[in-house]
């Protein structure tokens, strides 16, 4: 994950390809640190005060097109 | 008009290569003196960062060929620029990957052109493949992501189940399954290598269930052949929108076919202007920007701003003229030009034709390519 200088936002780079992220794609991307799915939705719902549920389906499924991307590496 | 920022560079080191595939995307007749020099291209690499540029392509000819390959990913690291090597991964020795890696090289695209040892050393023209699986092995040792690009045509594409066999055999991430685009020596080689209309079926068929079945493992991008669509690419993204290429002697190409393509594009050199003002400013960055410059039926369009009207080079090889609508769209008046070729190879049930061996820059190249015009 990198910064584009140009324009502020959080990138993702692979051969012939970039992927902008969105702040909940960054916000989760930034916690990708070997902790599991369920650990990374809690701390940001307590962090953004929002429903657990809804935003263990966001980080379901945001990382779920990364892999499949080969973006990410879900184990 | 305002120029949009680039994304990406492709930087050609050299027009040499040890291989000679029949689709080069090598110029036709290409100089061979007056490469840029290391220096050179550190400073197009700084430039295309101040530009914008995000992510640099390190192709040639064979990258490899160059000696301050790993200087030059090291300049593109401290340009912040993500690196890629497009190699054919001869003369990619074990301690050279390492080396690559240590300087921050980020990925690979290594080519292959067939599955089957024969085959792909006669498409190469030279004994490649087993040194392509030597060098496969040497780049996952070294812990950069390895994606296979395979150029598909009517030879080889009856191969893609093997094909993709090899990717997950080798521990790829991602693979290309490109048909053949046909420019350069690929357009020259066309009757022998486009892929007869069943076989596009069945490669689109085979395509799509690997990558179903692959998901999450690896990635399989798929390009079909545009001969057989009705509506053209959306070449480049737009010309001048996203992409630019420098080649080994400095010329900055909107697009890396152009310089064989549109020979009346007048090209900017590096060693006499800014990436910045080549960008921004020159006649061929600017001659097919945007929407104004665009003929009927293109212009009252509703596609115009999804497919830019295709590809600048193909309307000037099929048409003879760049700025025409590209002859792949069902609308376009030159649609027949298309017709014809893919028409011709699917009467011939026989369907062999002999192709051309692309070769180095040379004197002779010249003789052979009139050949290569009268065989086309």
């Amino acid at each position: 994950m990198q910064i584009d200088c140009t324009t502020g936002r959080s990138v993702l780079l692979f051969p012939e390809g970039i992927v902008e992220l969105n702040e909940t794609a960054q916000e989760i991307l930034t916690r990708c640190d070997g902790r599991a799915l369920g650990e990374i939705a809690r701390a940001l719902a307590e962090e953004y005060e929002v429903d657990l549920a809804t935003l263990a389906i966001d980080v379901r499924e945001i990382l779920a097109d990364l892999q499949r991307r080969k973006l990410v590496e879900i184990s | 008009m305002t120029a949009p920022r680039p994304y990406a560079l492709l930087a050609e080191l050299t027009y040499r290569c040890p291989l000679h595939c029949p689709y080069c995307s090598n110029p036709t007749r290409a100089r061979n003196d007056g490469d840029l020099t290391t220096d050179e291209w550190r400073r197009v690499l700084r430039e295309a960062t101040e530009l914008g540029v995000l992510q640099v392509g390190f192709s040639g000819g064979e990258p490899l060929v160059r000696h301050d390959l790993a200087e030059l990913v090291r300049g593109a690291r401290e340009a912040k620029l993500y690196t890629n090597l497009i190699t054919s991964g001869v003369g990619l020795h074990e301690s050279r990957a390492s080396e690559l890696r240590e300087v921050g090289l980020d990925s690979v695209q290594l080519s292959f052109q067939s599955d089957d040892v024969d085959l792909a050393d006669e498409i190469a023209g030279t004994r490649a493949h087993q040194r392509k699986l030597a060098a496969a092995s040497f780049i996952r040792a070294a812990g950069i992501p390895l994606s296979l690009n395979f150029v598909i045509h009517r030879r080889n594409i009856d191969r893609l189940p093997q094909m993709i066999g090899l990717a997950e055999a080798l521990g790829a991430e991602r693979v290309e399954l490109a048909n053949v685009q046909f420019y350069g020596w690929a357009f020259l080689n066309r009757a022998a290598l486009l892929p007869t209309r069943e076989q596009v079926t069945r490669a689109r068929v085979v395509a799509t269930a690997a990558k179903a079945r692959l998901a999450g493992k690896i990635d399989i991008f798929y390009v079909p052949p545009d001969y057989y669509e009705t509506r053209p690419k959306p070449c480049l993204n737009g010309w001048g929108q996203r992409y630019l290429t420098v080649n080994p002697i400095g010329d900055v190409l909107p697009c890396p076919t152009a310089s064989s393509a549109i020979p009346d594009l007048r090209l900017e050199n590096v060693r006499g202007r800014s990436l910045d003002w080549i960008w921004r400013r020159s006649e061929s960055f600017n001659r097919f920007r945007g929407t104004e410059w665009m003929p009927e039926p293109c212009r009252s369009c509703p596609q115009k701003e999804i497919d830019f009207g295709g590809c600048r080079c193909q309307a000037a090889l099929l048409t003879g003229n760049a700025a025409n609508t590209d002859p792949v769209c069902s609308l376009s008046p030159n649609r027949a030009r298309v017709d014809t070729v893919s028409r011709d190879l699917n009467l011939s049930s026989a369907a062999t034709s002999d192709w051309m061996l692309r070769v180095n820059p040379s004197k002779d190249a010249a003789a052979l390519i009139n050949q290569g015009e009268a065989l086309s």
